[in-house]
């Protein structure tokens, strides 16, 4: 029995078998140790046969919890739920010893979903892969492990199904991880860092998740998840750019609503990163963009206002940006109090000082509040810095430079890969014998 | 994967404005410039339905590579630098003009040649990227800016303030010869199927392009815009005076509802988008030629072989661009480009021929 579990489950590294043997019998044990819980089987199974106070046969057949499973075929699926398999004398007998985490694990609270799952991945690695197991009962899930960092020997779990994984991407990744050269190794977000291909990048090309119906989506998406021990957060890769606008409850809620909030994020997105150049070139260079009547009321508002308007621009962003800071660094308690007066001074005292036009305020905060809409919270991050390169151009040449400006964006977009596969591609219903571009390679 | 194709097709119909083609089909409007649109219909779906042949026969070669197979080296050599010539001059033309353009309509007070050296700065940072890229790239700004230009499109159409007598009036030249120069401007239109001189490379080996008899419609369709909705706009006489007659046309247009009233801005950005595609990807297929050049050259469709090459071949391009706006005027860049159409029309047949003929070949011994 062990030998074939074995061969079915080779990837499978917290498989555990055991031959053992007293003075009459010998049996066979195998167990997933992460599944199950480990007293149980020692108490029910190890103590009483090595003990063989009552004869172990007559024990078994005895209690109501050992059952008898004659289906080989099932042995995988069982295991995978936490059982313990039993082999004695050419009969395999189960046992339920799993030890399933419940509510003493924590809560989503960096990427919530209404009426998705409601906890998230533990910073313990095994209970981590307790969770994705078990939402992911399927014999092709293969884990390895391996250690990371000089110095912190962090263990790092490749997760994904053997079935579906892309093996050039999976190949890509091993080595990536095999090579990597850092002494401490504490975050995902580091580990993103040190694998991606440009070190510089302006946009994750890695999702960065702590929801398990996340990573199970993308484990039968044919993904890789690689979790770090001690970080309740698992990265996804390869991931393109709209992975990241889409949020898990996109599966869940009603149809037509998911798909007018997705149009929502990319609305915001583009409000978030354009807003404020965009105020620069229309009110230095082309306030006839607009209509008459907006305009004037544009200029009006700018009327005691006594600096250009890249410098409004600046010193708005710099409070928004300081105020957002503030808000993730400072302790809960205190942190409302904070953005309550900040926002007090934003929105009346700066407006009626003449510091700034009554415009700029409304600018400001659509940039701040539809920065929030894109649910993945690295890409969130990065787009928060996208829009201060575009205040240069702005700056120097108004909306050409803005439109310029996005279209190199959609360059570098366009020229990002996640682990060789296009970031940034639309892609439409393909017919399967069409075939794709890019497939034939000379080099 | 015909849609990366179409792509290809509908960016370079929707650019003809940025070369001048309106103004030079508009001048010679009661000396031929219809039936000069129906022929250059007619040979450019011929030159499309062939060179989709040719591409077919090739699977993943770009022109170079079959060039390579059919003829020396000391002949292959001359022709890349020849095409990579042709390859550079439509693109600059059109971000020549635009630079101009954007100093005309947005921008009274920048230099015409700063605002070119921003923009061919940014094309030497697309140009270069690799071909895949480049593909991703046309795509993405097709699928932005297409739906936006066809709203304007439709809207110039439905507007109340054409003048359908002024086209009848001019629709009714249609009995007079064809002439060569707008000929080459008509069938400019249709004139997209070459960038697959380079981006054939990318296409799997099973390929079928597909609804091919979009591309005369289509085509027709745009030609026909391109010629009538400015003489609807401004009538039959006044319609000669503009050089840049559809961003005059788009100013004459105004949305009601919305921030934006004017529709001249939403026209610049989007031309200004598919300028700056348009010119990547043709300074793009100008690199790789020139880098086909070097004997150690292997085309990738991923990687970019000989980056630094590109880098050098690619700034040579932009400061010839900028010194160009810097000499030469207006009027003679429109004359240019008139000159450069209708060349360029015959070069096109050549090639097309001559590579059908290397297909026909290709085939025949294999």
């Amino acid at each position: 029995m062990l030998n074939r579990i074995e061969t079915i489950m080779a990837q499978a590294k917290d498989l555990n078998t055991h031959r053992i043997q007293n003075n009459t019998i010998t049996i066979e044990v195998a167990y997933i140790s992460s599944l199950c819980d480990e007293s149980k089987v020692s108490d029910f199974i190890l103590v009483p046969f090595l003990k063989d106070e009552l004869e172990f046969q007559k024990n078994i057949s005895l209690n109501p919890n050992f059952i008898v499973l004659t289906d080989t075929a099932k042995w995988s699926e069982t295991l995978l739920r936490g059982f313990v398999l039993v082999q004695l004398e050419g009969t395999v007998y189960t046992l339920d010893a799993a030890r399933v985490i419940r509510n003493e694990n924590p809560q989503t609270q960096v990427e919530t979903a209404i009426m998705g799952s409601q906890v998230s991945l533990s910073e313990d690695l095994i209970d981590s892969i307790n969770i994705i197991r078990s939402r992911y009962p399927s014999p092709e899930l293969a884990i390895e492990e391996r250690t990371v960092g000089n110095c912190s020997r962090t263990r790092v779990s490749i997760i994904f199904d053997s079935r579906r994984v892309d093996p050039s991407v999976l190949t890509e990744v091993r080595d990536k991880i095999m090579n990597l050269e850092v002494d401490f190794l504490q975050a995902p977000g580091q580990l993103e860092r040190l694998i991606s291909s440009r070190k510089r990048s302006l946009f994750p090309t890695m999702m960065i998740t702590e929801r398990p119906d996340r990573v199970t989506s993308s484990l039968q998406a044919g993904k890789v998840i690689l979790l770090v021990q001690g970080s309740g957060f698992a990265l996804i890769l390869p991931a393109t750019f709209y992975d990241f606008m889409h949020a898990v409850d996109d599966e869940y809620d009603s149809f037509w609503m998911t798909r007018f909030l997705i149009t929502l994020r990319y609305i915001g997105v583009i409000l978030t990163i354009l807003l404020p150049s965009l105020y620069i070139a229309v009110v230095s260079y082309n306030p006839e963009l607009f209509r008459v009547q907006l305009a004037f009321s544009i200029a009006g508002s700018r009327s005691a206002v006594p600096y250009p308007s890249f410098i409004e621009v600046m010193i708005m962003l710099f409070m928004i940006e300081s105020l957002i800071e503030a808000s993730v660094r400072l302790p809960k308690y205190i942190g409302s109090t904070a953005t309550t007066v900040g926002g007090l001074i934003l929105g009346q005292a700066a407006q009626q000082a003449g510091l700034v036009s009554s415009i700029m305020i409304i600018v400001t905060s659509v940039v701040a509040i539809s920065n929030f809409v894109v649910p993945v919270n690295n890409m969130s991050t990065a787009i928060r810095f996208l829009k201060y390169p575009l205040i240069i151009p702005a700056i120097f040449f108004g909306l050409a430079g803005v439109a310029v400006g996005i279209f190199i964006y959609i360059v570098y977009l366009a020229d990002l890969r996640s682990f060789g596969k296009p970031y940034f591609r639309f892609i439409g219903p393909t017919k399967r014998h069409s075939g794709d571009i890019g497939q034939v390679d000379q080099a | 994967m015909s849609r990366y194709f179409y792509y290809h097709i509908v960016l370079v119909s929707l650019l003809n404005l940025m070369l001048f083609v309106p103004h030079i089909l508009i001048r010679y409007r009661y000396q031929g410039a219809v039936t000069s649109m129906a022929l250059a219909v007619v040979i450019g779906t011929a030159m499309t339905f062939m060179y989709t042949y040719i591409m077919g026969k090739f699977p993943g070669l770009g022109m170079p590579e079959i060039l390579d197979k059919f003829l020396p080296k000391m002949v292959v050599k001359p022709i890349m630098v020849f095409m990579a010539a042709m390859w550079i001059i439509g693109p600059s033309i059109a971000l020549v003009s635009y630079a101009v353009l954007i100093n005309r309509f947005i921008n009274p007070d920048t230099s015409p040649v700063m605002v070119l050296i921003l923009l061919s700065g940014v094309c030497i940072y697309a140009a270069t990227r690799s071909t895949l890229t480049l593909a991703f790239l046309v795509e993405m700004g097709m699928l932005i800016n297409f739906p936006i230009i066809l709203f304007i499109l439709l809207k110039a159409v439905r507007s109340d303030a054409i003048n359908w007598d002024a086209i009848r009036t001019v629709a009714n030249y249609w009995t007079q010869m064809p002439n060569l120069q707008s000929v080459g401007a008509a069938s400019y239109i249709f004139t997209g199927y070459v960038s697959f001189a380079i981006y054939n490379r990318l296409m799997p080996p099973n390929i079928r392009i597909r609804h091919r008899w979009i591309i005369p419609i289509s085509g027709s369709a745009i030609l026909l815009l391109t010629f009538f909705v400015p003489i609807g706009f401004h009538g039959t006489e006044a319609v000669e005076n503009y050089l840049y007659v559809w961003s005059v046309t788009a100013d004459s247009l105004m949305m009601n509802y919305g921030f934006i009233e004017r529709v001249i801005f939403m026209f610049l950005i989007m031309y200004l988008n598919l300028t700056l595609i348009y010119t990547a990807s043709g300074w793009h297929q100008a690199i790789e030629f020139l880098k086909a050049l070097s004997n150690s050259y292997k085309p990738s469709v991923d990687d970019v072989p000989m980056k630094r090459n590109g880098f050098i071949y690619s700034t040579v391009i932009a400061l010839l661009t900028v010194i160009y706006l810097y000499y030469v005027n207006e009027k003679t860049t429109f004359a240019i480009s008139g000159y450069w159409l209708s060349f360029r029309m015959f070069i096109e047949i050549g090639t097309v021929v001559t590579m059908f003929i290397f297909a026909r070949k290709g085939t025949n011994s294999s």
